[in-house]
């Protein structure tokens, strides 16, 4: 091989290197969490791949991962919703309660999916109609149902609720779990990658004027992802609740902040576009969940695993997120 | 004397005459015998620029002395902005050297490029929008009128007053948001904001087509001062007659190569723009470039109609636009041109009046859309393109809901088509997966264009349709609009370069402030002369 040619190849992997780098280092930071919590888990005589911590990642993974495939559809749009938490617990709450009224958890799963829909529908709509960014409608949502909620538990009299006399072991098992997890990441995927939905909203997160030149209705292909969404975090609901068979005030809290994060390790762009990905989801829920499993059994304190967590997202915005060019000076 | 050719073929203009000489090793005819007594500025070589596979600088060598006004031409994607864009700190070279007056230079940013002395100004608009004029000019220098950590707004604002002035700009206030200025005007605070007294190198890069009839009079007597003071220019441009009348020195690239240099009275020969031309494309472009019949008609049916339109200073203004037709619309930027051609695709909300196509309303573009009309902006950039998306996205994006088979759209259709536009327009790229960012301004804008063919538009407004595109391209774009007309389509063209309307269109509308002045027909006598007087 010649010198010239020997040259254009390193070139050109390092061409491919800095196209994918997102996806390397997202991909790279999940090897590196299982490689390093095998030998970790392993040396403290324990190891993160036995069935019962197996079973702990799964269910830790699951909620995250349900609700993260659905963000994907608003992030790709550039847009964020920090209400996701607050509706899970919202739903969680109205499964129990109509599940211990009806015997059944049908009507719930119903009356979930019309209330996810319609807030779906407001949070997409509002940014676009009334020309605010996207997160601020979401904010008032997360007021709303926090307040509902409230007044829930407050009328009932007890902080946590229970669901009695239906059987809930379909969510308690770590393989429907994963299949469940496989069907909503195909439909999803399938919606993202292979229909209008998905490439009209990758257009407007790439550039909307471009896209509404190009005869996107805007209004309509930024509602439709939170109809998505809206499915997703019934589903997520209906693990998070069937998991413990209850549900608390306190049920949903932070989950959000746990969809970003993971989207953010699995090398989601956050100002959306052509670049976004579906496998941001489960890669950074998988990464997310196996520091939030795997730290406290090597050993690290509880209080130190946040820590952790928060240098390890710094390091993959740093890396992921750099702007190549500031402003010109005069 | 001239010299052109590559490699083992040096073609030599003596006296009005080709000759063709053997030499490969002839440095001294490649590199211009005439500039030697000027002191070199910028000096690179051996420089090599890859894009992943593609290679768009092959070994350049490149010299830039001072008092040199020096135009680099060349087709879309034949490195011209390449090999500035890598001297002013825009991205790295693969190989090769570079000399800044007489030290080595490898720039990291463009800040420290133009704070060295080497200013780039771009072909699109880089200004920071949601900020006054004068914080534009002065971005990065704030602390110049920084006191106890304040900022005070009035110096600067009369500072940036002062600088606007001293290059002729009265009609931009420094006080004003950016926001409320044209694209044009935009690029001129752009100007200001880069030509410092510091400033050694001006690369003044596709610039001229994005500004008006005054603002390219001050970017002209601005890079004859600064020549004149001892100064570098660099300036890439389509524009021919421009070159000709502007520089003292041209280069000509090639696929990534320089073909030639010519000196100033090179330039001046009377069949130096056909030599140019076959340096630039490597073959002979021919005398076809516009239209050559002077048939003037077109079907009956109307196939879009402005009724009675009224928005802003544009009042009742009416257009029928038939089958077969090409309408022109020329005039200075700012007349109302390019809102007209907003208007016709329903971008803007109307204060009066309709436009109607196949009898139906168009309010937005999505109508526009389904009843068989296209629009290329004259914002390609911001408006026309997703520059973050791959080429393939970009097509088949107004397509989509042709390729929809029971909600499934097919990855081999999406290819299928765009794949087509790419050899249509031979769009100089590695595949439709390539994102658009990483094309020269022309095969951009082959991929607007390729947008509303693979689509079948019926109608396409074009506005500025072959800005920053080069003359093979042009060539190729125009019989292609001969082509739409002969097929049926009706075809809007708004333009700021009278020559192409008056090669290209049926009727001719002059607009100035906002209503038209002239209307007329083609014909072989026309010209610009005639046309100029209802502009101005």
């Amino acid at each position: 091989m010649t010198a010239i040619a020997q040259e254009r190849e390193k070139q050109s992997l390092l061409q491919w290197i800095k196209k994918h780098g997102s996806a390397i280092a997202s991909l790279g930071g999940l090897v590196f969490c299982i490689i390093f919590f095998t030998i970790g888990t392993g040396m403290k005589g324990e190891s993160i791949w036995s069935g019962d911590k197996l079973s702990t990642l799964i269910g830790d993974v699951i909620v995250t991962a349900l609700m993260a495939v659905g963000a994907v559809f608003i992030y790709s749009l550039g847009n964020m919703d920090v209400s996701i938490g607050k509706q899970v617990g919202l739903y969680s709450t109205l499964l129990v309660l109509i599940g211990n009224a009806t015997g059944s958890l049908l009507l719930g799963i119903l009356a979930c999916i019309v209330i996810a829909v319609i807030i779906g529908i407001i949070n997409g709509a509002a940014g676009e109609l009334l020309h605010m960014y996207s997160v601020i409608s979401s904010v008032v949502f997360m007021m709303v149902i926090s307040g509902i909620t409230t007044i829930i538990y407050s009328s009932v009299g007890s902080k946590n609720i229970s669901l009695t006399g239906i059987d809930l072991s379909f969510f308690r098992s770590p393989v429907n779990m994963v299949i469940v997890l496989v069907i909503e990441y195909l439909v999803i995927g399938y919606f993202f990658y292979f229909t209008k939905f998905g490439k009209y909203a990758r257009s407007i997160g790439a550039n909307q004027t471009a896209a509404a030149q190009s005869g996107v209705n805007i209004i309509k292909y930024r509602v439709i992802p939170y109809i998505f969404l809206a499915f997703c975090l019934v589903t997520a609901s209906l693990f998070q609740m069937g998991y413990t068979g209850a549900a608390s005030d306190a049920t949903g809290t932070g989950f959000e902040m746990n969809v970003m994060v993971s989207l953010i390790l699995g090398g989601m762009p956050l100002k959306g576009g052509m670049k976004s990905r579906l496998s941001c989801a489960v890669i950074g829920a998988l990464t997310f969940s196996l520091l939030a499993v795997g730290l406290p059994i090597i050993g690290v304190p509880t209080r130190m695993t946040f820590m952790i967590k928060a240098i390890i997202f710094l390091l993959v915005v740093l890396i992921t997120c750099r702007q190549k060019n500031g402003p010109l000076p005069r | 004397m001239c010299h052109l050719g590559k490699n083992d073929d040096i073609l030599y203009m003596d006296q009005g005459k080709k000759r063709y000489i053997h030499s490969t090793t002839d440095e001294s005819l490649k590199s211009g015998t005439v500039q030697m007594e000027k002191e070199i500025l910028f000096e690179a070589k051996h420089m090599r620029k890859e894009f992943g596979p593609t290679v768009a600088l092959k070994d350049v060598d490149f010299t830039l002395r001072r008092g040199e006004i020096r135009g680099l031409v060349g087709e879309n994607g034949s490195g011209k902005s390449t090999i500035m864009s890598i001297a002013s700190g825009m991205q790295p070279a693969t190989k090769g050297e570079m000399l800044y007056k007489g030290q080595p230079w490898k720039p990291g940013t463009m800040v420290e490029a133009q704070d060295a002395g080497i200013s780039m100004i771009l072909q699109e608009a880089n200004t920071i929008p949601g900020v006054t004029v004068a914080q534009n000019i002065f971005s990065g220098h704030e602390a110049e009128f920084s006191r106890f950590g304040l900022i005070s707004m009035p110096k600067m604002k009369k500072e940036a007053q002062k600088v606007l002035e001293h290059f002729g700009i009265t009609h931009i206030k420094a006080g004003e948001m950016i926001d409320k200025y044209t694209f044009e005007d935009r690029k001129l605070v752009e100007l200001v904001r880069c030509v410092t007294d510091q400033t050694e190198i001006l690369v003044v890069d596709e610039t001229t087509t994005a500004l008006s009839l005054e603002g390219r009079e001050i970017l002209y007597k601005l890079i004859h001062k600064m020549a004149d003071s001892g100064k570098g220019i660099v300036f890439v441009s389509h524009d021919m007659d421009e070159i000709l009348e502007q520089c003292t020195d041209l280069t000509v690239l090639r696929d990534g190569e320089i073909i030639g240099h010519l000196t100033r009275e090179e330039m001046d020969a009377p069949d130096a723009v056909k030599t140019i031309r076959y340096m630039m494309v490597g073959r002979e472009i021919g005398d076809k470039y516009y239209r050559e019949d002077y048939d003037t008609s077109h079907r009956d049916e109307v196939a879009l109609e402005l009724e009675d339109v009224s928005l802003g200073r544009i009042r009742h203004f009416n257009l029928k636009l038939h089958k077969g037709e090409i309408i022109g619309m020329g005039g200075l930027s700012g007349c109302g041109m390019h809102d007209i051609g907003r208007i016709a695709y329903g971008l803007e909300k109307l204060s009066g009046g309709r436009v109607v196509r196949n009898g139906q309303e168009i309010k937005t573009p999505l109508q526009a859309i389904n009843n068989g009309i296209g629009y290329i902006s004259k914002n390609r950039d911001t408006e026309a393109l997703i520059l973050n998306g791959p080429i393939q996205d970009n097509i088949v994006l107004p397509s989509i809901p042709a390729l929809i088979k029971n909600t499934f759209i097919s990855p081999r259709a999406e290819k299928k088509l765009s794949d087509r536009e790419i050899d249509n327009y031979r769009i100089k790229c590695h595949g439709g997966k390539q994102y658009v960012n990483t094309l020269s301004g022309g095969n951009k804008q082959k991929v607007s264009f390729g947008k509303w063919t693979a689509k079948g538009s019926e109608v396409i407004i074009m506005d500025c349709p072959t800005r920053g595109v080069d003359i093979g391209v042009k060539q190729a774009m125009y019989s292609l609009i001969e082509e739409m007309k002969k097929q049926g389509r009706a075809i809007l063209m708004i333009s700021e370069e009278l020559s192409e309307l008056i090669g290209m269109a049926d009727r001719l509308i002059i607009m100035k402030d906002f209503e038209v002045t002239h209307e007329v027909e083609r014909s072989p006598g026309l010209k610009q002369t005639d046309l100029i007087e209802y502009m101005i």
